[in-house]
């Protein structure tokens, strides 16, 4: 792709016209084919699996090939709370996953860790693997998990296929972290009826 | 009242602490030196054949003065009775009872959940390590009253700490390919794996 | 004189452009970031245990090709079928003949299936 990246240093008409076109020819393709890794740990992976079912069909959008491999999926949604044993998986997983790739955070625990405030569940995802979209609900109603679907459609198709900012792989730094430790503790912080559950000694 | 409970107080006498009916559940409670024997007599002998362990668990209650109580639930198929035996240690003490693995196969992973959660160690498990939580977890035992229920570092170190964990590190590819013909292996190999001792093989990670 | 298959190239053409253009677009649209996790054998998340370099059974193989010879003498049975109940016109091989000339042929094969029959290769055990 590098010389096709060099093509942005030229704005006439022509060439903007020419990488508007191929935008959003690329873009629509990449939308509208969105192989879904189902990393279904728990009661949202069952209302992942009613979205794919026939009522609210999955296979409109043009996901109903679910990819148990990440080789060949584009976009890793994970339904379902994630526990601290299980985060090297979804981390490795995410690794493994081919560019261009995004990430669905579907249901309460997957995104803030839901219900469960404690010492065995990540709180969020986010602080492990990026997340591109959140659903939140618990469970999310499969209505919710598409209108999250649509806006990681309307996420992709405003990207430009040119900038590699967008492509970069957020690997893990030399401490093994995704994020400095400060924000990890920021986005953990407890919420909502977590705030009187502060039990020790 | 479990007819069991009376055929215990007369065999061990006053190894046998008090025996309380719980809303139709019979619970014996035992001292620590003599359970491993108790237990083996409920499995062996003929009237009494608690041949499935139904589950081994521990208490500590919100009453700091109470004791911690190791729980053993049995049940004797043949004869449709279940049964609860009980050991109370103090939870400022050393924590250990004897394994009953020998006795009872499904013993093994209980004992290691008891053990994970909360520290109880288990004299004569062939075993015992961390079962739910990694094996290299460092906060301590979950279920004790004194563990607060976030845990003890802050998220980011125990996100740290997770991401840094090798989930199969505990194996060796020796022993995953052997595994199947492990009882045909000459007796010095059983040993060296049994000691710790495992060769690597260069693709393992 | 080749006209019938003429729809028959176009549709041929159209095949390969079509996936040489899928190859070759992906090539320059596909963003391409190797890592050395990402480069790692596939283990459902788990570091990866060992090469994947398992030694096959060679009883496999050995299925395999004896099919493949039964195989082929069953194809040469079909076309002898069909001419064999044709036979008999005045001037041309007399059914018996043609019945003799197989028989050989699955005598030869016969005596070849016994020998791997006594040589245990059917066990798969």
């Amino acid at each position: 792709m590098k010389h096709l990246e060099t093509v942005k240093g030229s704005d006439n008409w022509l060439t903007t016209k020419f990488t508007a076109l191929v935008n959003w020819a690329v873009n629509q393709s990449r939308a509208n084919s969105l192989w879904p890794m189902p990393f279904g740990t728990a009661c949202c992976a069952i209302e992942f699996m009613a979205t794919a079912a026939s009522r609210f069909d999955l296979a409109r959008f043009g996901m109903e090939r679910q990819a148990f491999s990440p080789r060949q999926s584009d976009v890793l949604i994970c339904a379902g709370r994630l526990p601290f044993k299980l985060a090297p998986v979804i981390r490795r997983i995410y690794d493994q996953m081919p560019q261009p790739k995004w990430v669905i955070s579907m249901g309460a625990c997957a995104s803030t860790g839901g219900i469960f405030d404690n010492y065995a569940m990540v709180q969020g995802i986010d602080t492990v693997v990026p997340v591109d979209v959140y659903v939140p609900g618990c469970p999310p109603r499969p209505e919710g998990l598409l209108y999250g679907i649509l806006m990681l459609h309307k996420k992709i198709k405003g990207e430009d296929l040119f900038d590699p900012s967008l492509r970069t792989e957020h690997l893990l730094n030399d401490k093994g972290l995704r994020l400095p430790p400060e924000q990890i503790d920021e986005i953990s912080e407890p919420f909502g009826n977590s705030v009187h559950q502060f039990r020790s000694a | 009242m479990n007819p069991s409970a009376q055929a215990l107080q007369a065999t061990f006498g006053n190894a046998i602490g008090r025996v309380v009916d719980a809303r139709g559940e019979t619970i014996v409670y035992v001292t620590a030196a003599r359970v491993r024997d108790v237990l083996a007599w409920l499995k062996q002998t003929a009237g009494q054949d608690y041949d499935y362990l139904v589950d081994v668990t521990a208490v500590e209650y919100r009453d700091r003065e109470r004791a911690l109580e190791v729980v053993w639930n049995l049940r004797s198929l043949a004869s449709r009775r279940d049964l609860r035996i009980k050991v109370e240690l103090d939870p400022r003490g050393t924590l250990a009872v004897p394994s009953v693995v020998d006795l009872w196969a499904g013993a093994n992973w209980l004992e290691r959940e008891v053990f994970d959660m909360f520290g109880v160690t288990f004299t004569g498990h062939p075993d015992l390590r961390r079962i739910l939580m990694w094996e290299t977890y460092a906060e301590g035992h979950p279920l004790r009253k004194d563990f607060p229920l976030r845990g003890r570092f802050s998220r980011s170190e125990q996100v740290r700490q997770a991401l840094n964990v090798n989930p199969e590190g505990h194996y060796s590819l020796e022993e995953l390919a052997i595994a199947e013909s492990f009882d045909e292996l000459p007796a010095e190999m059983r040993d060296r794996l049994a000691r710790g001792q495992r060769d690597q093989i260069a693709n393992s990670e | 004189m080749l006209e019938p298959y003429v729809p028959w190239l176009i549709l041929l053409v159209f095949v390969l452009v079509n996936a040489a253009g899928m190859l070759i677009l992906s090539h320059f649209a596909g963003p391409r970031r190797p890592t050395p996790v990402k480069l790692a054998p596939y283990e459902s998340g788990m570091p990866p245990l060992g090469s994947a370099h398992e030694r096959f059974s060679v009883k496999f193989y050995l299925v395999a090709m004896l099919f493949i010879v039964f195989d082929i003498e069953t194809v040469f049975l079909i076309p002898w079928a069909t001419i064999f109940f044709g036979s008999g016109a005045p001037g041309g091989p007399g059914m018996g003949f043609l019945l003799i000339e197989m028989l050989v042929f699955l005598v030869i094969l016969f005596v070849g299936y016994l020998y791997v029959w006594k040589r245990g290769a059917f066990q798969w055990d």
